[in-house]
């Protein structure tokens, strides 16, 4: 009898075919995907043979337009067509608000606090944008390959938080790509600068976007990429110096500054066309509504010193935070379309001391690294000269304590992935319960700092205050997103802890936009498969989650909740894996798991009619 | 409970003073062993045993190059931890830290630079002094109190000279 072949989940029947993978690089102005062919990177490109996709996304009543004719079509209809949408990533309503003037959309809030905008389609998050303009390139990639893609590495700003990475995250799952890493800008830009190169020493990332700046110190040596110490400001780029063209151009034309989002729009493009155009000649010529004027770049220079300050203090306090000086810096490489901008490479090449590395092609560096992990991490390198690379984590995490006061428990630039733990106990005789808020940022006032998540450590043994001694745990993983767990120690009891992010999606949500994409997409059969599994696992999970809600409480004991909120836990993980078979097994599971409480409710509600009492003066 | 000696797993013998070159470089290599994780193909579990492993290197190394952390190692190493929430008897450091302190806030109201500057060096000296006179008592079980009373004032400076980093940061415009 023929034994029968088994093959580890994962391993292809094939061991050295090529798994297709891909980098790709979301940029506020700017898209690409790139990838490896017979060990060689290259940005894969559209029909047209355009390797950039501008991140534009247009929302017309019976389609959706992505690229470069939405962005034409940007000043004609300005309230659907959505540019920048990074800059509203993993940023609450009140966040956007201040960028009022800024972008012209009719913000809604949605359940979690995150800015949904108003298009003809209806309501749209963030999230929902990003994940068009990722479909856009997912499609383009397995055309070119030829395949479905294994995953996909996503490059992020170094100086995304959490909030913000999660959102990037939750947009690529739209978008039916498995995430196989977040990476950070920098770090991508210098694992294609170092293999192209072979250099090794301290080299410095200048990465001034659209939308965000970053300044990282790496060290470079033999295939290790550490990075020392990262910086910047993730609301600062190259659409702030157009914006600063617009205002020169409003104030010296004296026209109101009230103009109609068409307007608006059209004069960012013109600021824009005239910013690029400075880089090339010493003078270009506006002409807006009625006036007509000159723009020298000393002028130009004038007006965008302060940005370029901003970014330099960023480059300083990386250097100190690295404790090393401008100096010892062997190679400054600039990344990202602005720094095309001659007075940023001065400015740059006066603070180090040396000119900077503008050969590489700063718009497409991002996304060849990303390309390069990607191969890696999809395990087709296995030549032992894989690239290792040591990241941090670019903002303090910490906890609220009394008095509104930001205690850090991770600091900023500390090496991830990392866990760190801090010790609290209770303050009433009792108390069983406990409100921990997780922030991120260095200020010392919790009002300072970006709220991350509430939760509510349940479960605590009611013991003397001061005697419980509970250990909440901070995790980052290798993509820079924070889980948190906690253990009260004396009973040795796992307290159960459910995280409310307070930028991200609801479960409701999700759930919402999977059924719209699904409605829309052109997928093939397995990925639907996957897709209805994934809608009627986020469906449970915010049944189940309103029930524990309405009646965890009254109708559970601590170990069935616990069962439950285990069961839902799972539950979210094989969400993530991808494998529609898993996610139909812990959805059964689930639902048997809360089969007991389901028939408690209901015997309560009938209860309830049947005796004619209200529902909460029953005691179960 | 015994510590496990992220000494032996960087190579190195226990000491305090110790050549931060020589441990930068083998976490890199150690880094490099690690493997990186062919995350596609990996199970969960797998996933998350990578992970914790590369957090559990990544915190030695972290442990190993701050000074106060490498010392309060060496102290778990002899046995017990060090009690963090214990009440602090130093009388006469007490008040070189309020010293320090009055010291920084002048230096903050008077935003003077080159005065921070030599407010920086002289606290490196005493942080260096600290390690010098911690060195040699570590191992020595009679000496546990002064050990662990050092590690206290290491700690102090090391958050005032946070502190003055974030002075010099402010100061920066």
């Amino acid at each position: 009898m023929a034994l029968l072949q088994i093959v580890e989940p994962g391993q292809s029947a094939q061991p050295h075919q090529h798994r297709l993978a891909v980098g790709i690089d979301l940029g506020t102005t700017n898209s690409l995907v790139a990838t490896l062919r017979s060990g060689i990177a290259e940005t894969l490109a559209d029909a047209e043979g355009k390797v950039i996709l501008p991140s534009v996304v247009r929302y017309q009543a019976d389609q959706i337009e992505v690229g470069q004719s939405a962005k034409e079509a940007a000043a004609q209809d300005p309230l659907n067509t959505i540019v920048s949408v990074k800059r509203l990533m993993g940023r609450g309503l009140a966040d956007v608000q201040q960028l009022g003037g800024q972008m012209p959309y009719h913000f809604v809030a949605g359940s979690s606090q995150m800015p949904f905008i108003e298009t003809l389609q209806g309501i749209k998050s963030p999230v929902e944008v990003s994940a068009e303009i990722l479909r856009v390139l997912r499609l383009r990639a397995e055309q070119a390959l030829g395949g479905e893609l294994l995953g996909a590495v996503i490059t992020v700003p170094a100086y995304f938080d959490d909030a913000q990475r999660q959102a990037t995250k939750d947009a690529a799952k739209l978008a039916g790509l498995n995430v196989l890493r977040l990476l950070n800008e920098p770090t991508a830009a210098a694992v294609a600068y170092g293999l192209d190169t072979q250099a090794e020493g301290l080299v410095a990332i200048y990465d001034l976007g659209g939308g965000t700046f970053d300044i990282s110190i790496l060290r470079l040596s033999r295939g290790v990429f550490e990075v020392l110490s990262t910086g910047g400001d993730s609301a600062l780029g190259g659409d702030d110096f157009d914006h600063a063209i617009a205002d020169w151009v409003l104030a010296q034309s004296g026209a109101s500054h009230d103009l109609s989002p068409g307007e608006q729009r059209h004069l960012l493009n013109l600021a824009c066309a005239a910013k690029e155009r400075l880089s090339q000649v010493e003078q270009v010529e506006l002409a807006f509504a009625q006036w007509q004027g000159v723009l020298s770049r000393l002028c130009f220079e004038g007006l965008i010193e302060p940005l370029i300050s901003k970014s330099l203090k960023a480059c300083r306090r990386a250097l100190r935070d690295a404790e090393i000086e401008a100096a010892d810096v062997q190679a400054v490489v600039m990344v990202g379309g602005s720094t095309r901008v001659p007075r940023v490479r001065q400015a740059v090449a006066e603070l180090f001391g040396r000119e900077p590395m503008t050969d590489i092609d700063p718009d497409k560096v991002v996304a060849i690294g990303a390309a390069i992990q990607a191969d890696t991490l999809a395990g087709n390198r296995r030549d032992g000269n894989e690239l290792v690379l040591l990241d941090v984590i670019p903002l303090s995490l910490g906890l609220e304590t009394m008095g509104g006061l930001m205690e850090k428990v991770i600091p900023r630039n500390t090496t991830i992935p990392i866990a760190r733990a801090q010790e609290f106990t209770t303050y009433k005789d009792g108390q069983t319960a406990m409100m921990i808020h997780v922030l991120q940022g260095e200020r010392d006032l919790i009002s300072d700092c970006r709220s991350l998540a509430r939760f509510e450590l349940r479960g605590i043994p009611p013991m003397v205050a001061g005697s419980a001694k509970i250990r909440v745990t901070f995790q980052v993983d290798a993509d820079g997103l924070l889980s948190v767990s906690a253990r009260e120690l004396s009973s040795g009891i796992e307290a159960s802890v459910q995280i409310k992010p307070s930028y991200g999606l609801t479960d409701g949500e999700i759930a919402r936009m999977l059924e719209d994409s699904l409605a829309r997409a052109a997928d093939d059969k397995s990925a639907r498969a996957l897709r209805e599994q994934q809608v009627d696992a986020w469906r449970l999970l915010e049944a189940v989650d309103s029930a524990l809600n309405l009646d965890g409480e009254r109708l559970l004991d601590s170990s069935e909740r616990e069962a439950i909120e285990a069961a839902m836990l799972r539950l979210r993980a094989a969400i993530d894996e991808q494998d529609a078979a898993v996610i139909e097994q812990r959805i059964k599971h689930l639902t048997q798991v809360t089969d007991a409480f389901a028939a408690r409710r209901m015997d309560a509600t009938m209860h309830a009619a049947l005796a004619g009492r209200k529902l909460d003066e029953i005691e179960i | 409970m015994a510590t496990s000696s992220y000494f032996t797993l960087f190579e190195l013998p226990p000491a305090f003073e110790i050549d931060l070159d020589l441990l930068a470089a083998r976490y890199r290599e150690l880094a490099r062993s690690l493997h990186p994780d062919r995350v596609a193909d990996a199970s969960e579990g797998e996933r998350r045993h990578a992970l914790e492993r590369a957090a559990q290197l990544n915190d030695a190394y972290q442990t190993l190059k701050t000074p106060p952390l490498r010392a309060r190692h060496l102290l778990a190493l002899q046995g017990h931890e060090m009690d963090l929430e214990a009440t602090i008897q130093d009388p006469s450091f007490l008040l070189q830290q309020l010293e320090w302190r009055e010291e920084l806030e002048a230096l903050q109201e008077a935003a003077n630079l080159s005065g921070i500057a030599a407010f920086k060096t002289r606290l490196n000296q005493s942080q260096q002094a600290l390690g010098r006179d911690f060195a040699p008592l570590w191992q020595n079980p009679a000496q546990r109190q002064v050990a662990e009373q050092l590690v206290r004032r290491m700690q102090f400076l090391d958050k005032l000279s946070l502190q003055v980093r974030q002075l010099e940061e402010r100061l920066d415009d």
